[in-house]
């Protein structure tokens, strides 16, 4: 045979071959589902300003920029994300510094039963013994490579199980193994089934496994001797009747000499309960909560946010409004007990305080203090004692009220005033306990169907001052003023600014304008950004200065 | 109800399995590590010879790292002590054990060789002298050629610090460091020990793609016996100082034969990590 004649039996054969596999993919039905996606580019400019603190970036832009892809057909899915920092914005971590594929997973799930291979995301209850999850804002990815597995072997019992390593950034880290059971007794006792009270019991059990290493004690001559594999249990209720709720949960978890509590062996326990009430028009709930030493990673040296296994429920009022949320409380799973109330009520249309459209009203106050606590060692040792009912320093506490009310079919406002304390403790540096004021009057005119005008006006009165040393420019008395305008249904521009007017320094200013077109928006700002933290449900992360240009894309398919 | 119920237990049981968690009695928080000796002054010491330590990455699955063993093996020959070798297995694919034979890596050294970026690269055998540097960062280079130039840039230098160390085993490891500051030196500087293991009988990949079930590892670390950056050397750094310190090892496992292992000690710059000069010595 000529070798033309090989070349062409080999081309025919390889065709023949390819053809054969699709035929069978599309004979299984794979080839007939659907791709689903989005995609997200963000980009940043910025330069020097040495009164806000912000640097020239040497790479002149900043990107971060992901794609998600989802393939699913009938009970199977598969997906992907691509993501992209070259180089990192400011205040992301410059270890996510790359581009590549960072997230892959198959799943197959049914009715009873599910499983996933690759990335995941999974919490069992409230979180306090695992919660793997991400916040693409916070910069923060836990998920699980590995193998997860959810059961339902009857109505009522759902069983999961999974073993894993985390997400470090381009890596992954430490080995996590977990299991979740959660039983509705209403599911399962016949009797039960009508009844107005509903009962769900769980428990969860996690370990984690890190290899040995040399870590020196205090005593010269003499390192650790470390607990190679960390275990957490809990056990947990949600109670319901009515419109009355009760939720509670309760954790331990054994000895885990980590950075984060200064290497000490003393056990972790964590107490989350919450009672609520609701019906028409109202609802109010109270959360309380004790947290002791149980921050719990997968690798024991490090510190940050990345690598947690586990997750400390917020207590404190997540504020949107930007003074409000100036300085947020970020949860010290090394320690803390806190105390949150929360009340919503609306007064009906025609009442004395309702008015023609009603009146809504929204009371939050919350107090967190440290634990006490009896110092008996350090690094090698049980570390401390502490009171379960003891409390020690305040670190934050804040009350605020909001009023919205509807003037017209055109006009709605809303007036909050809250008052906050905040020991710059949370932050890990010392410092005299700040007092706040704030005043938030919001306005909204819908001048038509497609053209609405938003103003909004902030004042915050602080007995923090600006103070060289320490830096933090978000000391002092403020003051903001914004306007936004959406026309056409499609665009926005947006005009805000806040100053320092004393005892601080800055002023920070901001122009915005996007337009969205059905899955697509796009958005380019300008302006000043104050160094600070941001934290969303209790976690938290620096962002620094910088004084530029923004831009963003998002599309959905 | 009753199928219920059993299921419940075995996954408590299940569950109970896992959290198993190692519970360190509290007089056992801490235990002798030998760590981090405390330093005196010493009578000097008398070889001031300048050395280097190669560090080779490799993998009992890397088709090329027999070649490098050869290479690495004639080349301390022909220094006669003044390079010193030791085998680094980290954690990459190349380490897996072919078949049923031991696992040579040490979290220890999986950890040297993500800093250096080792493993990163995923080229093995790799191999780093004394960790130095180049223009782009860690001179890593494939230690099938290329061991002399860089070994001879090392070696005709004159030691700014000499060194010296024994070791004495009975029911623990006993080792003394002992140095010489030959030039002043004003950088914090930190002493390195750790122990490699000999006449290791481990199946290797050949370059032909054959397994040899009769290969032998020499120079394989076993342990980091201080911490992996070093313990803190407490010393001037002036010109004719000399220092001593004692390390006690019990951390060993017993299943290594201590006839064929080897204590090295290295002094290293604590910000650049550089080597500075190493020794090496038997288990008396």
């Amino acid at each position: 045979m000529s070798r033309k004649a090989i070349k062409l039996v080999a081309i025919a054969l390889i065709l023949n071959f390819q053809f054969s596999i699709i035929n069978s993919l599309q004979a299984q039905g794979i080839l007939g589902g659907h791709v689903t996606g989005n995609i997200q580019f963000d980009g940043q400019i910025s330069r020097r300003d040495s009164v806000i603190g912000s640097d020239n970036v040497p790479e002149k832009l900043l990107s971060n920029a992901r794609a998600d892809i989802l393939y699913t057909n009938g009970n199977f899915s598969a997906g992907l994300r691509y993501e992209a920092y070259l180089n990192p914005l400011l205040g992301f971590n410059s270890q996510y510094t790359g581009q590549g594929i960072a997230n892959y997973f198959v799943s197959y799930k049914t009715q009873t039963f599910a499983v996933t291979a690759g990335h995941f995301y999974e919490q069992f209850g409230n979180g306090m013994t695992l919660r793997a999850y991400e916040d693409r804002f916070l910069g923060i990815d836990n998920a699980i490579r590995g193998l997860n597995v959810t059961y339902r072997p009857w109505n009522g019992v759902t069983l999961k199980g999974l073993v894993g390593q985390q997400r470090y950034y381009w890596d992954t880290r430490g080995l996590v193994r977990g299991l979740d059971a959660e039983i509705s007794l209403n599911d399962i006792v016949s009797n039960w089934n009508e009844s107005k009270t509903r009962l769900t019991l769980g428990g969860s059990f996690v370990s984690k496994y890190e290899g040995d290493e040399t870590i020196l004690s205090d005593i010269s001559g003499y390192k650790l001797n470390l607990p190679l594999n960390v275990g957490a249990a809990s056990v947990r209720m949600d109670l319901a009747h009515g419109g009355f709720g009760l939720q509670a949960e309760y954790a331990r978890k054994g000895q885990d000499p980590s950075i984060m509590n200064n290497y000490i062996y003393k056990n972790g326990e964590a107490l989350w309960l919450s009672a609520s009430y609701s019906q028409k028009g109202l609802s109010a709930n109270i959360q309380a909560k004790r947290v002791d030493n149980m921050g719990f990673k997968s690798v024991r040296s490090v510190s940050g946010e990345m690598l947690y296994i586990n997750y400390t429920p917020s207590i404190t009022k997540q504020h949107t409004y930007a003074f409000l949320s100036m300085y947020p409380y970020a949860t010290q799973s090394t320690g803390e007990m806190g105390l949150q109330c929360d009340f919503i009520y609306k007064f009906k249309k025609e009442s004395l305080f309702g008015g023609k459209y009603g009146t809504d009203i929204h009371l939050n106050a919350s107090l967190i203090t440290g634990l006490d606590t009896t110092v008996i060692g350090g690094k090698g040792t049980d570390g401390y004692t502490s009171s379960f009912f003891g409390t020690g320093d305040t670190y934050y506490g804040d009350i605020s009220l909001e009023v919205a009310k509807k003037l017209s079919n055109k006009v709605k406002c809303t007036a909050t005033y809250g008052y906050m304390i905040f020991n710059p403790i949370v932050e890990g540096h010392e410092g005299d306990i700040h007092h706040n004021h704030i005043l938030v009057g919001d306005v909204t005119w819908k001048i038509n169907r497609k053209n609405v005008i938003r103003f909004e006006a902030e004042w915050m009165a602080s007995d923090s001052k600006y103070d060289a040393a320490i830096d933090d420019k978000r000391a002092g008395d403020w003051i903001m003023g914004l306007v936004e305008y959406n026309f056409t249904s499609n665009w926005f521009v947006s005009f805000s600014d806040q100053y320092a007017y004393n005892d601080g320094i800055g002023n920070y200013y901001n122009i915005s304008i996007g337009y969205t077109k059905g899955a697509t928006r796009l958005q380019v700002g300008y302006g000043k950004q104050r160094e600070g933290i941001i934290c969303i449900g209790g976690v938290c992360r620096q962002v620094p200065a910088s004084n530029g240009l923004t831009f963003s894309l998002t599309t959905s398919f | 109800m009753k199928q219920i119920i059993t299921t419940i237990s075995l996954f408590a049981c299940l569950a109970t399995l896992l959290v198993s968690c190692d519970k360190i009695p509290q007089e056992e928080y801490v235990v002798f590590s030998g760590a981090a000796g405390q330093w005196f002054d010493g009578t000097g010491v008398n070889d001031h010879s300048q050395r280097a330590l190669i560090e080779k990455y490799t993998g009992v699955r890397c088709m090329n790292c027999p070649n490098a063993d050869i290479a690495i093996a004639a080349a301390t020959e022909q220094y006669n002590g003044q390079l010193i070798a030791v085998a680094i297995h980290d954690s990459s694919t190349f380490t897996r054990p072919i078949g049923d034979t031991p696992r040579l890596s040490t979290d220890d050294g999986d950890a040297w060789s993500k800093f250096f970026g080792v493993f990163a690269a995923g080229e093995y055998p790799t191999a780093l002298i004394n960790r130095s540097t180049n223009g782009s960062g860690w001179d890593l280079f494939t230690p099938t050629s290329g061991i002399n130039g860089r070994a001879d840039d090392i070696i005709s230098q004159q030691a700014q610090v000499a060194i010296a160390v024994d070791a004495n085993a009975g029911d623990k490891i006993t080792i003394n460091v002992n140095l010489e500051f030959l030039q002043n030196i004003s950088d914090q500087l930190t002493v390195t020990l750790f122990i490699m293991e000999d006449q290791l009988q481990v199946t290797q990949r050949q370059p032909d793609g054959s397994d040899d079930n009769n290969y032998i590892h020499n120079h394989v670390l076993r342990d980091v016996i201080t911490d992996i950056w070093g313990a803190d050397i407490d010393c001037t750094g002036q010109t004719g100082e000399k220092r001593v310190a004692q390390f006690i090892y019990d951390n060993y496992n017993k299943d290594w034969n201590l006839h064929n292992c080897h204590i090295v000690a290295f002094i290293s710059n604590k910000e650049s990590r550089q080597i500075l000069n190493v020794a090496e010595c038997e288990i008396q």
